[in-house]
């Protein structure tokens, strides 16, 4: 069986995707790992043009049943680790099977970035998160550590500031990237102590986290401060090893698409955050979703 | 199917997505449950740290069972929820 398009990713460019080639009635596959992507972890949207506020949960899961309401195939709980050609068709494969079609749209959005460092994986959920709207009140009276001083990681902070006892934000770089006015206004809580210049190199522990060592970038000096609590927000990465043979990647590793989604590769098309599009918006991924299905349409009469 | 009388508790914050999340699943399935906010309960977020190892929400206790995070598939296992 070949397909005339698969579609990877189940967020809001991947389900508007699968929407419209529905509706264009051509046969479509629509493989993803999970539903919504980023967008589940917004606790509000206000910005989403007919709805004046909604969750983020409940507005992909109205997304997913639109896009389940019609006669379209769907893999779940699928990553996809390989992408190839065979002639000018392309081979999809998720580790267990394969699928072939003529042309494929690359619609897998970001995750959260990682530090990569000892002890981030092991104390996961046990002090290390990446959710401080869901976790902070977890941490009452303790001191913690927010990795990140861009607007992200001042929001987390501004969220510790309510319940921890001391908050330490780290930045790599010389200066923190986030908002002055919102930097004071952390500077104003008297527990926010800003650290810059830092490499985060381990979180440590026993049953949950006890603290972390970080190295001054100038002097190469280690310090090591005593916290309960870190969390990650050192921004969003692409995942695009899968396609990396057939795609062109900017200098912070999305994709670059031309203003119809083509990427170098006749027939491979990508849409949404994962893509080198300046702005992240749901609408802008949903509207990039509808257009790579209606270039890919174009480029299938072609053939 | 037991006849045994369910017994569900929810820890959670009301900020979190999943927890919202977890919850309307239960609810949707007429699933009664006690609703432990543990951005309040202190004594109850002592407990669910303890039991649980992690200090995620959500976490919930079906019949002494621990399940972290919203995993619909174990919950709905537990639940007898096709």
């Amino acid at each position: 069986m070949i397909y005339d398009l698969i579609i990877i990713g189940g967020g809001p460019a991947g389900i508007t995707a699968g929407i419209y080639a529905a509706r264009k009635k051509i046969k479509t596959l629509l493989i993803t790992k999970d539903w919504g992507g980023q967008v589940t972890k917004a606790i509000e949207i206000e910005n989403w043009p007919g709805i004046k506020k909604i969750s983020g949960m409940d507005l992909m899961k109205q997304m997913t049943e639109h896009l389940k309401n019609f006669e379209i195939e769907i893999k779940e709980h699928k990553e996809i680790i390989d992408l190839d050609k065979n002639g000018d068709n392309f081979i999809v494969n998720d580790g267990e099977e394969k699928y072939e079609a003529k042309t494929v749209i690359i619609a897998t959005g970001k995750i959260p970035r990682s530090l990569n460092i000892p002890g981030e994986d092991q104390f996961k959920g046990k002090g290390v998160s990446i959710c401080s709207t869901c976790d902070a009140p977890m941490f009452k009276d303790k001191d913690v550590a927010v990795i990140g001083g861009g607007n992200a990681g001042f929001g987390v902070a501004q969220d510790m500031v309510k319940y921890a006892h001391k908050v330490y934000v780290l930045e790599f770089f010389e200066e923190m990237k986030g908002d002055p006015i919102t930097k004071e206004k952390l500077a104003q809580s008297g527990i926010v102590e800003f650290i810059t210049n830092v490499a985060v190199k381990e979180i440590k522990g026993t049953k949950f986290v006890e603290s972390l060592v970080y190295e001054d970038r100038k002097n190469g000096k280690n310090t090591e401060i005593n916290v309960g609590g870190v969390f990650i927000s050192v921004g969003m990465s692409a995942k695009v090893g899968f396609a990396e043979k057939w795609v062109e990647l900017n200098n912070i590793g999305e994709i670059v698409i031309d203003k119809d989604n083509n990427t170098k590769t006749p027939g491979l098309f990508a849409a949404g955050d994962i893509t080198d599009i300046k702005y992240e918006q749901i609408v802008i991924a949903c509207g990039e979703g509808a257009k790579a299905v209606l270039a890919a349409t174009d480029y299938l009469k072609t053939k | 199917m037991t006849e045994q009388k369910l017994k569900v508790r929810v820890f959670s914050t009301p900020t979190c997505p999943y927890c919202v999340a977890l919850k309307g699943h239960l609810k949707d399935h007429n699933i009664e449950f006690e609703d432990i906010d543990v951005s309040q309960d202190l004594v109850a977020q002592k407990e669910m740290i303890e039991r649980s190892g992690q200090y995620g929400v959500p976490v919930a206790d079906i019949n002494g069972e621990i399940i972290v995070g919203f995993n619909q598939e174990r919950i709905n296992q537990l639940l007898n929820i096709n």
